[in-house]
């Protein structure tokens, strides 16, 4: 019970803080107005004990037992201090985050920057879903924590609020701050199992006369170059001499393959979208040169990683149009 | 590897927890039996067994049956956990046993708790400087161990440990030194404790058998301090008053009940007074002393106040805190006559004796009072039976049977100055004159360094005291006259018999001796201006502050101001050392620019330690249609930031580079 009202407190301060303070930009540096601070459950024994030490001290009128209760009294508050100076200041940047696939876990990336002289100690990151840290920074120094969403479906997960805390010095107190970060990251739909080909009318009429040659004749290397896909490159070769190469095969490209949403009549939407997703990561593997007919979208055939983000993007934010 | 890491890790927080339990219990080791500091490191030695040695742990119901035994253990040993001592006995058991079964960082967080606790509570039965200088090293190595313990992430090396914890300590200190001067001290306790008698106390006592005495200890504790403002009395006048002894039942003389008049007006004073301040160590219960005889006094505190028995003596109002200095000031004419008028009735009083005692004595004082039976005469006639004979003045006396003043005369003729008092005391009742015995303390040792006298328990002195009708009560001390030099020397230096106290065995040292002095005086500021900072201290530091009439609230609103005054500036003065340091570089200001433009093309921004270089190549990967200008504004932003560029060209072009960059590739479009 006492654990619910916490939560539905701190919600209620969530909210809040989230009115007074409005969105934040991508780069944020942590300013005095923005820094909460409380005392941990440590930090509320800790001034009962000091309480309990002040009336045995008046009661005993003894001196040095005075100076003990005063010196820790001026300790806890000096840590107060310390503890909210420990993120003052420090500028928390957001380091994007790479597209998944639905189901996956979408990764924030957290760049703390430390500009001050000073050490950091103890810095924390926490959302609803994960928990990032502890890190130290030294002074100068920046440090990349990363947060973890759980992503359903297709589209953009939302980074949503996340806190920066901590407890350092001495667990006493927990300084934190709330950021509201206008951060997203684009989930691609789930891949279907693998098993269905692709349908054979998909290919393009006049390139069909160039199915099954002797395809995997080893012709020779030549440079890489952005668009060439990855299972070409000749990476033992790269690791001999660090130059980036690719193998030519005689038999030339695989028949290019056109994938149409429109050709899956029998599954639904997401199925379709999830089976196109398949298609394309297969073709992009295979090295063949592929492209994606949507409504109201067409991407040419083409090869390489770029192109393979473009369809996936495109298939991710599909929107049937009424 | 990991597991390496967190194993290494598990010891050092062990290590540190030890110690810190270690340190808060040593304060106790010497005031608890024995087996309780054994105890504690016998679980010290388990836990690190368990840790190293995979020793069994004690499991909930050992640990259950240990702690019911410990606290068994302490009820046999105290009959009570009240008071003091014995709520210590109970901590210190609680903190070893705790210290045992600690793990989570709950239990880390009670173990230092009662760490706290445990060097408290020894604190706050007073507490000498050497005391003050270890809370000071405990609360550092405390602190550390706090930062250790409150670590979410791996231990911290030692060194900016010890730099955080210097950080905390140092602005600590003034808050801490304001407080203990500003906060409201309470003139009494908050609540009454009970009696706590049972601690032993050294000193004079209401009664005095010097029959049964045959090893007189004295030790060389401080009975109290005296100031004297102006020249002090020489040392053959310091005798100092306490418990008048007036009943004698044939072996004890005991303290009379009861007041029968007011005697304060009855002295007559003579040539010059002295003034000066005690401060009486604890443990006098409500006895104080002075030199004879006072005529006005003072206590310093409202706490106490002071009383004149009807037998001159002056008496303390007990506080109740036992472990309190009583300080007070006195008046007092060593040159003086107290006439009290005795009745008939108290004549008898002071002449009692039992029936059938001492008849040789009686006999020896029926001689004397044929030869003259002069009352002026007859004291000095007794002291001449002391002054012929060979009496012997040792610490050491053989036993006394049944008539204790015929063996002491006539027989053994060895004592110290309760023998020779009560000896007297007999001789002067037989022969009819009023007469009691007077304890107290004769002496005092001037601390050069602290200017002031030192009388220490083994200055405890007896002497009689006799009435004449004229001349009122009259000092008449045997051992003035058996041992002079007792008196103006002092006893453990005057007499070769004395035992070989500390004092007495580095009496001729004079460096340890000149050291123990000076220790001496530090104590006594100590105790005057730390142990004994209270309400009255306070007020004057009030008033020298300029409040007029000080009030508790005063002080309140006084502590609060400086507190928060100085919290603020500690503030801004971090607030200040954690301010960023702005990118003063044009260079790094444009570039930032870049990056910022980048990043709108889902590009990320430099990740820690990336070059300038390797973040174009990066970006560059990422857009290869944007390469060239990538590679070119990265090239011009480390000529324009770490080269020569006097005229500013490389800045210009990288100014435009990028401007050129935002407006073909990342224009802002949201």
């Amino acid at each position: 019970m006492f654990a619910a009202a916490t939560q539905r407190l701190e919600a209620l301060a969530a909210t809040w803080a989230r009115r007074r303070q409005g969105d934040d930009a991508h780069a944020v540096t942590l300013q005095r107005r923005r820094i909460y601070i409380l005392p941990t459950r440590h930090g509320l024994v800790f001034s009962a004990m000091l309480f309990a030490m002040l009336l045995a001290s008046l009661q005993y009128a003894a001196s040095l037992a005075f100076a003990m209760t005063f010196l820790l009294a001026a300790l806890g508050l000096v840590a107060m201090q310390h503890c909210h100076n420990n993120l003052l200041h420090m500028i928390v940047r957001l380091g994007g985050a790479d597209p998944v696939f639905a189901g996956e876990e979408a990764v924030f990336r957290l760049t703390l920057d430390n500009g001050a002289g000073l050490p950091r100690l103890d810095i924390v990151a926490e959302n609803a879903d994960s928990k990032a840290g502890p890190v130290d920074l030294d002074a100068g120094a920046s440090a990349t924590l990363q947060l973890h969403r759980p992503t359903a479906k297709r589209g953009y997960v939302e980074l949503s609020r996340f806190s920066v805390a901590t407890t350092h010095p001495g667990n006493l107190f927990r300084a934190w701050t709330w950021v509201h970060m206008d951060a997203r990251c684009l989930v691609y739909p789930a891949p279907a199992a693998r098993g269905r080909p692709p349908p054979a009318g998909a290919s393009l009429p006049g390139e069909r006369a160039m199915q099954r040659r002797e395809d995997d004749d080893f012709a020779g290397l030549r440079t890489a170059t952005p668009s060439d896909p990855p299972r070409r490159l000749a990476w033992k070769v790269y690791a001999r001499s660090g130059q980036l190469l690719v193998k030519d095969f005689a038999g030339g490209v695989e028949q290019p393959q056109l994938f149409e949403f429109q050709a899956l009549r029998d599954l639904d939407v997401e199925e379709k979208l999830s089976q196109l997703t398949r298609w394309c990561l297969d073709a992009a593997e295979a090295g063949t040169a592929f492209g994606l007919v949507l409504p109201g979208e067409n991407i040419p055939l083409a090869t390489g990683e770029r192109h393979l983000h473009r369809c996936l993007r495109a298939l991710a934010l599909f929107a049937e149009r009424p | 590897m990991t597991t390496l890491a967190a194993n290494t890790t598990g010891i050092a927080r062990l290590a540190w927890a030890a110690g810190l339990v270690a340190a808060a219990s040593l304060l106790h080791w010497t005031s608890l039996p024995p087996w309780m500091p054994a105890m504690l490191m016998g679980c010290i030695l388990w836990r690190f067994g368990a840790r190293l040695l995979r020793w069994p742990l004690p499991g909930p119901w050992l640990m259950r049956i240990l702690t019911l035994t410990s606290v068994a253990a302490v009820l046999a040993e105290f009959r009570t956990i009240n008071g003091l001592v014995p709520g210590s006995a109970l901590l210190f058991v609680m903190l070893a046993l705790k210290f045992l079964e600690a793990r989570a960082p709950r239990d880390q967080m009670i173990l230092s708790l009662l760490a706290y606790f445990l060097v408290f509570a020894s604190l706050l039965d007073g507490g000498g400087p050497l005391e003050g200088l270890f809370l000071l090293a405990f609360i550092a190595v405390s602190t550390l161990g706090m930062l250790q313990v409150g670590r979410q992430g791996t231990l911290l090396a030692t060194r900016p440990t010890t730099r955080i914890a210097g950080k905390l300590l140092i602005p600590a200190a003034p808050i801490m030194i304001v407080l203990f001067l500003l906060f409201p001290r309470l003139p009494g306790p908050i609540w009454s404790i009970p009696g706590t008698n049972s601690s032993a106390t050294t000193g004079l006592s209401d009664s005095m058998s010097p029959g049964d005495i045959t090893n007189l200890g004295l030790s060389d504790e401080v009975a109290f301090r005296v100031e004297f403002h102006g020249q002090p009395p020489p040392a053959s006048a310091l005798y100092w008053r306490g418990p008048v002894l007036t009943n004698f039942d044939g072996r004890s003389w005991t303290r009379p009940a009861g007041m029968r008049r007011s005697v304060e007006d009855t002295i007559v004073t003579q040539g010059e007074p002295s003034e000066y301040r005690v401060t009486l160590e604890p443990g006098a219960r409500g006895l104080a002393f002075a030199l004879e005889m006072p005529t006005a006094w003072s206590a310093q505190s409202r706490r106490h106040s002071l009383r004149m028995t009807s037998e001159y003596q002056l008496l303390i109002a007990t506080s109740d805190r036992p472990n309190d200095r009583v300080i007070y000031s006195v008046t007092s004419y060593p040159n003086h006559r107290a006439i009290e008028p005795l009745t008939a009735s108290e004549r008898e009083i002071f002449t009692r004796l039992p029936a059938g005692s001492n008849p040789r004595t009686r006999a020896l004082v029926a001689s004397l009072l044929e030869d003259d039976p002069d009352a002026a005469t007859i004291v000095e006639r007794s002291l001449d039976v002391f002054r012929g004979s060979d009496f012997f003045y040792t610490l050491t006396p053989p036993a006394l049977g049944q008539h204790t003043a015929d063996e002491f005369i006539f027989e053994t003729r060895e004592g110290f100055c309760e023998h020779y008092a009560s000896a007297l005391a007999i001789m002067l009742r037989m022969a009819g004159l009023p007469t009691r015995v007077v304890t107290g303390y004769q002496g005092g040792e001037l601390n050069p360094i602290g200017g002031y006298h030192v009388v220490r328990q083994s200055d405890a002195h007896a002497w009689t005291e006799a009435w004449t009708p004229e001349d009122g009560w009259t000092r008449v001390d045997p051992i003035a006259a058996v041992a002079p030099e007792r008196i103006s020397l002092g006893l453990t230096r005057g007499n070769a018999a004395a035992p070989s106290t500390f004092a007495g065995r580095i009496g001729n040292l004079t460096i340890l001796r000149q050291a123990a002095l000076a220790w001496d005086a530090v104590n006594t500021y100590w105790n005057d201006w730390v142990v004994g900072y209270g309400p009255a201290l306070q007020r004057s530091l009030l008033e020298w502050l300029g409040f007029d009439r000080p009030r508790g609230h005063h002080l309140l609103w006084l502590t609060v101001g400086a507190t928060v005054a100085m919290l603020v500036g500690l503030t801004i003065w971090l607030g200040f050392a954690s301010r960023r340091h702005e990118h003063r570089d044009p260079a790094a200001r444009v570039f930032a620019r870049f990056g910022a433009a980048l990043r709108r093309r889902e590009i990320d921004l430099p990740h820690p330690g990336e070059t300038p270089t390797a973040y174009a190549a990066r970006a560059s990967r990422l857009l290869p249609e944007a390469r060239d200008a990538i590679t070119a504004i990265a090239a011009c932003y480390l000529r324009a930031r770490y080269e020569a560029d006097a005229s500013g060209a490389a800045l210009r072009e990288l100014k435009a580079e990028v401007g050129d960059f935002t407006t073909r590739y990342a224009r802002a479009s949201r």
